[in-house]
């Protein structure tokens, strides 16, 4: 908390050192700052990332064993499903992306953080809504729509606490130190603004003024899409164009594509949402319109990931040894890999098939976990030991979590977009019996609780560790800890 | 970048557009439909539904069933949905202006359910000279089925295999003829309870009315049975059970007239009866209300006419009696 009194710079003492001195002290303060709203931010998360994911394996298991703890109406599977996406939206994955976006923000204004204190407050608040939205799930109290499963005054709490979160950016705005706006800061800067406008608009438009009948599905899966392109796909794109030219140590390819890339990016994948239900009772135009803004994602995929490519070209070996590198690379081919099967999803050929099937659960694991999580958690594995000023403990550790989590998330893709291929066909074939098209999909389930269990596993590796580092038991020494020992090749990677 | 006013009209504006493109023009477009009414407005559709079934909707909506179950049919050439019979004509927004939460669903890991109020069983449809028409027989061989067939969802639980013993006890009393591949032995067995399951059904006042000769609807005693034990009506079914929608109580004098007719491990023991909650009676009101049979103009079905009598149980091959439907 001191550490918001002590002044950046105090030029009269540093004075005489070199700048990167300077630079270092600098950082070293800024840290110090943001280290308790940061922690606290990421230690909520990763508690209910572990509740999630225990609501997630129920959710998985009862799947194809519907008898399992069946008699419980708060344990029943329509209600553990909701819970499980709300808990990993609003526990998990924001208040990650969270307390990575106020520990970036922090760096790239180079100031410190003023006023914690608002910033604790507010991550009280949302973990207290999310805590009252998830037991209102269980009692049987959701909304009905998906993705904003919460009762409305949970929203408010929800709300609430964001306004505290969000004046912290003012602030850091108004105490900003250089004229350069970096590429991170416009992805965080633009999820910070259209957070609070489509989780506004989308309550408005749902529950204060209801829009009438198909309205509120469309508006809802507006809403949905929109919050995983531009609230997490933002700040993970963010994060991902800070932590690869920090770890490798060279600046990002270019400039010009990033810009391409941002603009077509907001542009374009605020357009979705429609085309979840293609043909649905909607006219043809909104559906269509979702449909061609989804292909035109591409743009930004091919930019963005040319952009990182680039980046990389030459540095991939240091995959080997940084921890945070590898997870983010993961995240960044992941984000390719899901705007993919987005695009072919949204097809109206493709989506005769596939619509109603697993497909959209299988997407939106690869946009949430594939590409938002695992990019969550290597700016976690870079920011923990800035923080702690301790190094994480294990590299074993952390090659469990990464391979568990890559393996677990490949796996339940794979599982569930194989499921949704004979799921649709049988579907779409009306000799079938439906029954057929329910049983044919068991044994990909059976393999998705499979997947579920190394995911689990990781999970409980990485609270593991991270509450190491948090109780200050990670190591303390000057190197980071590298994944494989590194070889005294000359060239030491820059971690 | 160099300052920040670009940035911030760049960020307010690419959002403003899709606000605008996707939410408000929409609204402004199909935010404000009337119901159709035709005949000199004597033949208004839809009509707001009764309290109970909008109960039902919060019940159907606090337990989720919107994860496996939609509520809309797409067009004939969109999808296989109206050849399946989910509906007539593809569902449109005046459909819907009523609903609130509206509950369209993206899942299918269940039926569709737009129609489930007006649909009949098809499995009693498909075992049709066993089952539906004939009370008489199947009134004795239901009871006599009972004791083997509640054994058979546990036996078979995972694999529908063939099992000789069911579909012999099925076959032997409900339909000697063409009971015949039963790849599943599901058609008898499952069949057999659903249509004890249908006797109560004239009597309580929910369901619609069974005339012995025609297929019979979805009754509120099938629902309820289904939804008290999925897997007693449909052998293979993953849907979970609803039984914390239902009392299990002594009974006190004269059995309640809604108690479920339940055989095998569901069966209450002697002198209990298992009865529908307020809840469970919402629920089935509401599913027993979903109906988008009414023609729309603008959603017009296939042909122009029926299409009741296109796809009827005749040309249903070998494969549709293991069809359940549910």
């Amino acid at each position: 908390m001191d550490a918001a009194e002590i002044p950046l710079k105090a030029p009269d003492l540093v004075i005489e050192t070199p700048p990167s001195d300077v630079e270092q002290v600098e950082r070293v303060l800024i840290d110090a700052s943001t280290r308790i709203p940061v922690l606290m931010f990421y230690s909520s998360a990763i508690v209910w990332l572990l509740l999630g994911t225990v609501l997630a394996m129920l959710t998985s298991i009862k799947m194809h064993s519907p008898d399992l703890l069946a008699n419980c109406s708060f344990l029943t599977w329509g209600r553990l499903r909701p819970a499980h996406v709300n808990v990993m939206i609003y526990g998990w994955a924001s208040m990650a992306a969270m307390g990575t976006a106020i520990w970036l923000m922090a760096r790239l204004c180079r100031t410190v953080l003023r006023h914690p204190l608002l910033l604790v407050t507010g991550a009280a608040f949302w973990n207290l809504g999310v805590l009252i939205g998830l037991i209102a799930i269980l009692a049987g109290q959701s909304t009905g729509y998906q993705w904003l499963e919460f009762p409305p005054y949970v929203a408010a709490i929800l709300f609430t606490a964001y306004l505290l979160i969000i004046s912290w950016v003012v602030l850091m705005f108004r105490f900003r130190r250089g004229e350069q706006i970096y590429i991170t800061q416009w992805y965080l800067l633009g999820a910070f603004l259209w957070f609070p406008w489509l989780y506004a608009a989308a309550q408005v438009m749902l529950f204060i003024v209801p829009v009438q009948g198909v309205l509120q599905a469309g508006i809802n899966w507006w809403y949905a899409n929109n919050l995983l392109f531009l609230w997490f796909g933002a700040i993970a794109l963010g994060t991902a164009y800070y932590m690869i030219p920090k770890v490798i140590g060279r600046p990002v390819y270019s400039y010009h594509l990033a810009t391409i890339g941002f603009w077509t990016y907001a542009v374009f994948s605020s357009w979705t949402g429609y085309q979840r239900l293609v043909d649905g009772p909607f006219p043809a135009w909104m559906i269509t319109a979702s449909i061609a803004a989804t292909i035109l994602t591409i743009i930004p995929v091919a930019t963005v990931g040319l952009n990182h490519h680039m980046t990389m070209q030459g540095y991939f070996p240091l995959l080997r040894y940084s921890p945070t590198l590898r997870f983010t690379v993961f995240g960044a081919i992941s984000y390719t890999a899901f705007s993919a099967v987005g695009v072919l999803i949204s097809l109206r050929s493709v989506n005769r098939y596939l619509d109603f099937s697993q497909a959209s659960i299988a997407y939106s694991h690869m946009g949430l976990y594939a590409f938002v999580t695992m990019i969550l958690f290597g700016s976690m594995y870079y920011i923990v030991p800035r923080l702690v000023e301790r190094e994480w403990r294990y590299a074993s550790l952390i090659k469990l979590h990464f391979w568990a989590s890559a393996y677990g998330v490949g796996l339940m893709s794979l599982m569930l977009l194989a499921a949704a291929v004979v799921q649709g066909s049988s579907l779409d074939d009306s000799t079938l019996p439906f029954n057929e098209a329910t049983q044919s999909i068991l044994p990909y389930l059976r393999g998705r609780s499979l997947a579920g269990l190394l995911m689990t596993a990781s999970h409980f590796i990485f609270a593991f560790h991270f509450g190491l580092m948090l109780f200050g038991l990670g190591r303390t020494a000057s190197v980071p800890t590298f994944l494989n020992p590194v070889e005294a090749e000359g060239s030491e990677p820059l971690l | 970048m160099k300052g920040l006013t670009p940035l911030f009209v760049g960020l307010f504006g690419t959002f403003m557009f899709s606000w605008i493109g996707l939410t408000v023009v929409p609204n402004a477009q199909i935010g404000r439909l009337d119901p159709q009414s035709l005949e000199e407005d004597t033949d208004i559709y839809p009509m707001p539904q009764s309290g109970m079934a909008e109960r039902g909707r919060q019940v159907y909506n606090a337990n989720g069933c919107i994860y496996c179950h939609s509520r809309w049919v797409r067009a004939d050439y969109a999808g296989s949905d109206q050849d399946r019979k989910w509906g007539e004509r593809r569902s449109a927004p005046r459909d819907y202006i009523f609903e609130r939460p509206v509950l369209l669903g993206k899942m299918r890991t269940g039926p569709d359910l737009s129609n489930i109020g007006q649909r009949a069983p098809l499995e009693d449809e498909n075992a049709a000279p066993g089952a539906s028409p004939s009370p008489a027989a199947s009134g004795a061989p239901a009871t006599a089925a009972a004791s083997p067939a509640p054994a058979a969802p546990n036996a078979q639980g995972k694999q529908p295999a063939p099992s000789p013993a069911v579909a012999a006890a099925g076959s032997k009393g409900a339909a000697p003829a063409p009971a015949p591949p039963a790849p599943a032995g599901s058609p008898a067995s499952a069949s057999s309870p659903a249509a004890t399951a249908q006797q109560p059904a004239s009597t309580t006042s929910l369901g619609s009315e069974n005339k012995p000769n025609e297929a019979p609807m979805y009754s509120a005693a099938w629902h309820h049975r289904h939804l008290y034990s999925p897997r007693s009506v449909t052998l293979d079914s993953i849907m979970p059970a609803y039984r914390f929608l239902y009392d299990k109580r002594p009974i006190s004098g004269q059995p309640s007239a809604d108690a479920l007719k339940l055989t095998g491990k569901d069966a209450p023991p002697e002198g209990w009866e298992v009865v529908p909650t307020y809840d469970a009676r919402c629920l089935v009101a509401f599913l027993i209300s979903s109906n988008q049979s009414h023609p729309l103009n603008e959603a017009k079905p296939p042909g122009g006419g029926g299409a009741a009598p296109k796809g009827s149980p005749a040309p249903a091959p070998a494969a549709s009696p293991a069809a359940p439907g549910k």
